[in-house]
Formats: structure tokens, sequence, C-alpha cells
């Protein structure tokens, strides 16, 4: 009676690792996501070691803005690795540069920045940064399409879920290159990544998240500090 | 069924019964019997613009002090009530002394000629609008503000009153509870006030005219 008691004891903690095996294998695996970069250079780059560049940004469109984390997230891969970049943090750069940098009142044309550039105060602000090149990033992610469904029901004895879901994200983003000290165009890389997310579920969901937006960024980032450096 | 008895009275309440009563009772008490109160709160850079040779007197208005605004729900209830009276005066506070040489405080504008400022600026709100994104369905909270902004002699003469308006917008988020985004909204359009009122204060045709014959 006891053995029998061990035996299954033993034999339920073993469906238990197997289960959790599973789910992690389950939360490692992510969903498919195509990227695809296109670089358009007009103009020589190259930076020194002394420079920076700062990311920011456009926030002037009436449905949408393009998001601080993206921002952020393009920035900690450009100041990664052998060919990291000098980035100034975008708070930073808009708060120290306020009012010049909002969204009504930044530039949107190189001639507009070569008329911001009069202002003492903002050249000066821009010359202890030592700011090379300004490099503007536009765009969104959206979910263009979904499907499927999952319910969950809480009871007093636990929780369950059951169904299956399924969505897609495009990410599209331009990332266009200013350069401060010609107040040029010098560039702009384009990046149209897409990817279809899986959610099934028998008692516990089982979320496989297609990293559209994250693959965005970090092609992006790669691309932006070959193109920075001239590369 | 156990049964809860008090021990003076004929009172019976079954336990679950007891438990459901008060669960309610407090589900009501936290969530549906009371306007939620958001007093604004944010941080606002001094604007790198060249400064104005006045030395400006600012008066703040009762009104702009104690300023909030409610919103209702479609029933008629209210449902928020948002106070920016504070937010406001520190917005003004922290870009004035970059905008001019330098600013004198007034708790009433009779003090202004002892004070022996060269202007006085009082700025007042004249309508705040809301949009929650429950109501609209465009997956943000948008803050609209009219401004009426008062430039007047030490002697209360008027020297120019214009209109400002101001936009701050803020996408939903995840875990991003409703009093954030509200808040987010507001500052982002008191921002925009900052920036539109620190560009433009010069260019105002009366304040322009005004600056030149000083």
């Amino acid at each position: 009676m006891k053995h029998s008691h061990r035996k299954a004891l033993l034999s339920r903690r073993h469906l238990r690792c197997r289960w959790l095996m599973l789910l992690a294998v389950l939360f490692i695996a992510t969903g498919c996501t195509t990227t695809r970069i296109d670089e358009f250079r007009q103009g020589e780059t190259g930076i020194e070691a002394d420079e920076s560049i700062v990311l920011l940004g456009r926030r002037q469109g009436s449905t949408y803005e393009t998001r601080e984390k993206f921002v952020e997230c393009i920035g900690d891969n450009v100041s990664r690795g052998t060919l990291g970049l000098r980035v100034i943090p975008e708070d930073d750069f808009i708060n120290a540069l306020f009012p010049w940098f909002e969204p009504r009142t930044a530039p949107l044309r190189t001639e507009d920045l070569q008329v911001l550039m009069e202002e003492p105060i903002v050249a000066q602000k821009i010359g202890e940064y030592g700011i090379r090149y300004i490099v503007w990033i536009d765009g969104q992610t959206e979910q263009t399409s979904s499907a499927g469904s999952l319910a969950c029901s809480v009871v007093p004895g636990g929780a369950a879920c059951f169904g299956f879901g399924t969505w897609e994200n495009d990410s599209t983003f331009d990332v266009r290159v200013w350069d401060i000290t010609t107040f040029n165009h010098v560039g702009t890389i384009s990046a149209e990544a897409n990817g279809q997310s899986y959610v099934p579920a028998v008692v516990l969901p089982i979320p496989l998240i297609a990293r559209v937006e994250n693959n965005a960024c970090e092609s992006l980032a790669q691309q932006l500090q070959q193109f920075v450096q001239g590369e | 069924m156990k049964l809860l008895q008090h021990s003076n009275s004929k009172i019976t309440v079954s336990r679950q019964a007891f438990r459901a009563i008060v669960s309610i009772m407090l589900a009501c008490l936290l969530i549906s019997c009371g306007v939620k109160a958001i007093v604004v709160e944010g941080e606002y850079p001094r604007p790198a613009v060249s400064s104005v040779d006045v030395n400006l007197g600012v008066y703040y208005p009762p009104e702009l002090k104690a300023f909030s605004y409610n919103e209702y729900t479609d029933e008629g209830k209210e449902e928020y009530t948002i106070s920016s009276g504070a937010t406001h005066m520190q917005l003004f506070n922290s870009i004035l002394p970059s905008m001019f040489t330098s600013v004198t405080l007034l708790e009433n504008l009779e003090d202004a000629q002892a004070a022996n400022v060269g202007a006085v600026f009082v700025p007042t709100i004249e309508e705040f609008q809301l949009a929650l994104p429950q109501k609209t369905r465009l997956g943000a909270y948008e803050v609209w503000i009219k401004y009426n902004m008062r430039l007047l002699e030490p002697n209360g003469d008027y020297i120019a009153d214009w209109i400002l308006t101001s936009y701050g917008r803020t996408p939903t988020a995840t875990l991003q509870t409703a009093e954030s985004g509200i808040n987010d909204a507001t500052v982002g359009a008191l921002r925009d006030l900052a920036s539109n009122f620190s560009i433009g204060f010069s260019s105002v045709p009366e304040v322009k005219e005004w600056l030149e014959s000083n």
C-alpha cells in the first residue's frame, strides 16, 4: 500500500516535470518574423571618437507617434559592440533643448535645423553634447489581423483557459540621418518587419509571440551603426 | 450550512452571506461609489531661449490656483476630478525666470506698482477638455487647454490680451491606469503651452509693439 502510494507520487512528479520542460521549450520558441532593411545613402558619413549622435522619435502625426521605448531600444543597440557609438539619451536632449524639439516645434527639414542653429543657445547646447548626427526615427507597429478565440475562467479551485488565438504584427520604420556640420540629409534606412503570433491554450495558455518590433529595432540599429561609421 | 448566531438578538446570518455583503460594501467603497481625484504632477524644463529685458510681475488669479476640471460619465455622474492649478503655477515658475531678466510673484494686482515691475503677467484657463480612450476609441488620452494670457501695465492698463491653446496626448499602454494616462496627457499639454508661450511671447503683435517702445 505504502509502496504503491510512493510510486504514484513519483509518477505524478515525473509528469509535472515533463509538463514544465514542455512549457519551457514552448516559451523559448517564438513566432516567425521577417525583416527587410533598405538603405539609401545621399552623402558621405563618418564619426570621430569625441562625437556623438542623438536619436529622436517623430511625434508630429495625428494618428500615431513613434514610441519612446523603440527609440531607446535602437539607442541601446547602437551604443553596443565594437562599432558602438556615443548616444545622447532622447529625454536628456529634448529637455536640455526645450522648447525647440517638442512635437509642435521640432525641425521637419534640414533647412529648419539650419535656422534653429542660428539661435546661440541651441548651437551652444548642441556643441556641448558634441553631436555630429541627428537621427530621426519615424514609424509604428500595428496589429494587422487577428483570429481565433480564447476563454479563461476562474473558479474557487483554480483557473483554466481554452482556445486558440493568433494575430499578425507589422512594423514600418524610417530612420533619417541629418549631418549637423553640413545641414544635409545624408541618408535614410527603412525597416519593414512582420510576424505571426500564436497563443494555444489547453488549461494553460502558451504564448508564441513574434518579436516583430524587437527584430526591426536590432536590424535598424546594426545598419545605422555601419551607416554612421561610413561602412 | 454553518450558521452564525448573534447572542443577544435573533438575527441569523450565514457565513457566506455575511462575506458577500462585506465584499460588496468594500468593492462599492473602492470602485463605484467615489469620484476619482487626480492631482496633476509633472516636471518642466527651463527653456533655452534668450531672455527679455523686463522685470516681470506675475499674478496667479485664485481661479488658476484652484483650477480643477470634472469629467462626467455618459450617465452624467462625476467620474474624474482633475486638479491642475498647482502644476500650472509650477510650470510658469519654471519657465518665466528663463524668459525674463527678473520675475516677481505678486499676491495682489495692486502690489505691482510698489514692486517696481515693468509689466504684470496674468494667466487664466478658459477651457479644459479631456478625451478618454474608452469614449473616443482612439487608443489615447488627450487633453486640450485654452488659455487667456494678459500682460498689464503696473497701473492695470492692458498691454496685450491673447489666446493660447495647448494639446497633450498619451497613447494607452498595458498596465497603465487611467489616472496616469490623464496625468501624462495633461503634462504633455502643459509642455506644449510652455513651448508655444516661450517661443511666441515676443511675436504677439501688442507685446512686440510694447517691447519696442520700452
